[in-house]
């Protein structure tokens, strides 16, 4: 959907000169292909996977790297922020592209630049460009006995170039930790077009880790252009159960005692009921439906260390009351099981018009607490609000399930998601482990950081990205400590 | 060096950190910031006042329910080994050499140890850090959950900052269980091959002699593995301490040709291209030379070689000096390291 330059595309909204001078040079450097300016080319890049929209005075798609940067120059020329974005499944409005006061970003999708670029087998990484999806690489790498470790629930369409920029999570976080630990290098590309390789595949790091700030910069940085990526031999051995339990404190308890145990499970995934019956009709992944709450748990490895892990956590379970637990038979099994804790947003969009996901951690010792809590938060605003948990980590999903159509709704909602936010904050917790902070979150960082700590990383971001333009008004307050913290930012639609 | 230094400071809490900090800052001064010295006692000797964290000790809060232990930055790593290991719990950080380490010098320095291989490196068990900058300023990165992406991650910036940028004063690390099971192994002759047939192997060190490799797994896997691969129990490597040079693993064998030409005693961390040297000055600067040539970076341990411990290997990058500059304005904290 490729609109023609000039005010009438733009509908609604006169352009000024720097934005028609800046579309003309963006349409001589990415042809019409590779530039949207029309009202509907628009309208698909107005916002990510969350609620929060606005509109992008253009987007840009550009094919490779040297692309990117002549996009970046002509954006600094004229003065104009620009939004990174890859495939759009962000969840806190990182890609959305809010500007100051009347200034539209130019959306810049790297969703093109999608090749896998080296596969280095015997040094076990890969070199890809940002727009790869992250299941393609874990299916190249399959083929050699190799793994790439973070698994989000939503890897078969975000990109390693997103993952990156929010430093991801998945369900494998338990033992194998979160993106940034598979993350060799960076090459970031700055305002200017110049691109900074940041670290590289050397056990020890040669001056400061400016690739670790990177991670999860969330494109206020720059734009990762590339990256070196970890892999990891393919376990030899996995063990996969399925335990039911009567009561969500009683599976809260069975998470606690498996993270003490001497072997750590590789995967505690949570779901409660709701989830349960939900994905059941979905993806008929065998749940027990008489559950309050089930636990998926995995280990891998060896098969002496994986079959011991399985007996513990048995026995662990039934200690805390499982009323069923069911080692998957095999592969079939084993991908059955996962594909219903995966299917979870398929089902939920299936069943309801609307979902509000939201994304907290507490220390895992605190995770029975929080779980009430939310049950009681969705009684209390009369949602239904649905709970998938990495337990293991501590990291609550909780989905509410709504119309946006019915009147007052939106505010029902979005007071849920504040007082969850709010009572992760209560019980020592954050307020997002792994989505990211983008815009949703922005005024929450306030509550869990003084002026002093907001001064630093302030400092930080204008050190490596000097001149503003790459993703503005995004992760930091721009006022601190003032107000209530807002789940709609100013500049953002829902 | 603290012994020669102008003057000794040995603050007890943040709020007389941020004092060294800002007086030092204001009367244009510098300074180094000082563990247990197991690094900078291996450092060519400096003149400049240290900032010592002997008085910032203490375990400040250790859950094990959680896998999360607060520590102080000046507390060993010995001592803090010995409170987890009464849970059944550690954090993989590993003390360099024999000399003792506090929790914030292992970090600030991040080199790595053996076990780094199997455990990951020492940037990654770390979740919250308390410091103070180079301007003076308190702050906090991170927090005491095991995931959280709440702002920018300066943990990873201050792991390996090397007495840059901040002090250190407090770090909140995530733990795991001991392994259950834990042995060493060795070849008969050294086979740098060895690590790429084997099952995530906690580490594999090779000498001249053997190659060594540490399981950290299920005691039947272990017997299996090394049965497989042809190890019979063995004794932990000793490591050469008066150098390290790192490459990228991929010219490891390239680097390993080199090394071998020269007149040193090398361990050779095989996956993760690092090697453990001893030698002569001279031998040591045409193993810098051979490492730089391949990408690679030199640190020399050793103060009586006479040769600068950082090498261009190591030399800064602009960003780099933007991002120190941000946070060390006037050049307070260690600013020539990595020119010497
Ligand atoms: C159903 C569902 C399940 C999910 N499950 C998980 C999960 O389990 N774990 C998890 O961590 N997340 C999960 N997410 C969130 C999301 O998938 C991740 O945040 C993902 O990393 C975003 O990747 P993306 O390619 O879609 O990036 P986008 O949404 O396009 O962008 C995300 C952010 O990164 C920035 N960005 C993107 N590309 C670049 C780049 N090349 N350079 C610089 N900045 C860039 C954007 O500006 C934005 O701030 C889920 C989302 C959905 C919808």
């Amino acid at each position: 959907m490729t609109g023609g330059v000039g005010p009438l595309a733009t509908a609604g909204r006169e352009l000024t000169g720097p934005e028609t001078s800046l579309l003309a040079r963006l349409e001589g450097i990415l042809g019409g292909d590779g530039l949207r300016t029309g009202h509907l080319g628009r309208a698909t890049y107005r916002r990510d996977a969350s609620f929060l929209n606005a509109d992008p005075l253009a987007v840009a798609l550009p094919r490779t790297v040297e692309q990117t940067a002549q996009v970046l120059r002509a954006c600094r020329d004229h003065g104009i922020p620009f939004t990174p974005r890859a495939a759009g499944t962000g969840l806190a409005g990182g890609a959305t592209p809010t500007g100051e006061a009347g200034v539209r970003p130019v959306v810049v999708s790297v969703a093109r630049m999608d090749r896998l670029r080296q596969l280095d087998v015997p040094n076990r990484r890969a070199w890809v460009e940002p727009g790869l999806v992250n299941a393609r690489l874990g299916k190249a790498a399959a083929t050699h006995g190799l793994r790439f470790a973070p698994d989000p629930a939503s890897q078969i369409a975000a990109t390693l170039g997103g993952n990156v920029a929010t430093n991801a999570g998945g369900i494998h976080v338990l033992t194998y930790g979160v993106m940034s630990q598979h993350v060799l290098a960076v090459e970031l590309m700055d305002a200017d077009g110049v691109v900074h390789v940041l670290d590289g595949a050397r056990a020890e790091q040669a001056g400061l880790d400016l690739r670790g700030v990177t991670v999860g910069g969330e494109g206020t940085l720059g734009i990762v252009v590339g990256a070196c990526l970890r892999l990891l031999p393919s376990p030899p051995a996995v063990g996969t159960l399925l335990a039911g339990f009567p009561s969500l404190d009683a599976a809260a308890a069975a998470v606690g005692a498996l993270v003490v145990s001497d072997r750590l499970p590789d995967a505690v995934e949570l779901m409660d009921a709701r989830a349960v019956s939900l994905v059941e009709g979905y993806a008929q992944a065998g749940y027990p439906q008489d559950a309050a709450a089930v636990l998926l748990l995995e280990y891998e490895g060896l098969p002496a260390g994986v079959d011991a892990g399985v007996v513990t956590a048995d026995h662990l379970a039934r200690e805390h009351g499982a009323t069923s637990v069911v080692r998957a038979d095999g592969p079939d099994q084993r991908a059955r099981i996962w594909k219903g804790r995966k299917a979870v947003a398929g089902a939920i969009a299936k069943r309801a018009p609307d979902f509000y996901l939201q994304d907290v951690v507490v220390p895992r010792s605190r995770l029975g607490e929080m779980l009430d809590a939310v049950v009681a938060i969705g009684e209390r605003e009369r949602l239904e609000i649905l709970t998938v948990v990495h337990a293991g980590d501590g990291n609550l999903h909780p989905f509410v399930l709504f119309d946006r159509r019915e009147e007052g709704m939106i505010d029902r909602v979005f007071a849920a998601g504040h007082d969850i936010v709010a009572t992760a904050l209560s019980l020592d917790g954050t307020v997002t482990g792994e989505h990211g902070v983008g815009i949703e979150k922005r005024d929450f960082l306030g509550e869990v950081f003084d002026a002093d700590d907001l001064a630093v990383q302030r400092a930080v971001r204008d050190a490596i990205e000097p001149s503003g333009l790459a993703n503005p008004d995004k992760v930091l307050p721009t006022t601190v400590g003032c107000g209530e913290a807002r789940m709609v930012p100013e500049g953002a639609w829902v | 060096m603290g012994v020669n230094a102008t003057s000794y400071l040995e603050p007890t809490g943040t709020d007389e950190v941020v004092d060294a900090v800002t007086r030092t800052r204001g009367r244009a001064g510098t300074l180094e910031i000082r563990g247990a010295g197991s690094v900078l006692d291996r450092l060519p000797a400096g003149e400049a006042p240290v900032l010592s964290t002997a008085r910032l000790t203490g375990i400040v809060d250790h859950a094990p329910a959680d896998l999360t232990v607060t520590v102080r930055a000046g507390t060993r790593l010995d001592e803090l080994r010995e409170r987890l290991a009464e849970h059944g719990q550690e954090c993989p950080i590993e003390p360099i050499g024999e000399h003792g380490a506090t929790v914030g010098g292992r970090l600030a320095t991040a080199l790595a140890g053996p076990r780094q291989l199997g455990a990951g490196r020492v940037r990654d068990w770390l979740l919250r850090v308390r410091f103070v900058t180079g301007a003076g300023t308190p702050a906090t990165a991170g927090g005491v959950t095991v995931k959280d992406v709440t702002g920018f991650d300066l943990c990873r910036l201050l792991t390996g900052s090397w007495g840059t940028l901040g002090v250190i004063t407090e770090a909140t690390l995530k733990l795991r269980p001991i392994p259950a099971h834990r042995a060493w192994y060795a070849s008969d002759t050294p086979r740098h091959d060895v690590a790429s047939q084997l099952y995530r192997p906690a580490a594999v060190v090779s000498t001249t002699e053997r190659t060594h490799v540490l399981f950290e797994d299920h005691p039947d896997d272990a017997g299996a593995q090394a049965a497989a691969a042809d190890l019979s129990p063995a004794e932990p490597p000793a490591l050469p301490a008066s150098a390290r040079a790192v490459v990228d693993p991929a010219r490891l064998a390239a680097l390993r040709a080199d090394l071998a030409e020269l007149d040193l005693t090398v361990a050779i961390h095989d996956q993760l291209g690092l090697c453990h040297l001893d030698g002569q000055a001279d031998a040591l600067a045409a193993a810098r030379a051979a490492a730089e040539r391949h990408g690679g970076a030199l640190l020399v341990l050793d103060p009586s070689a006479g040769l600068p411990a950082f090498g261009r290997g190591h030399a800064p990058t602009a960003l780099a000096g933007r991002v120190s500059a941000a946070l060390d304005p006037d050049d307070v904290l260690a600013p020539w390291r990595w020119q010497r």
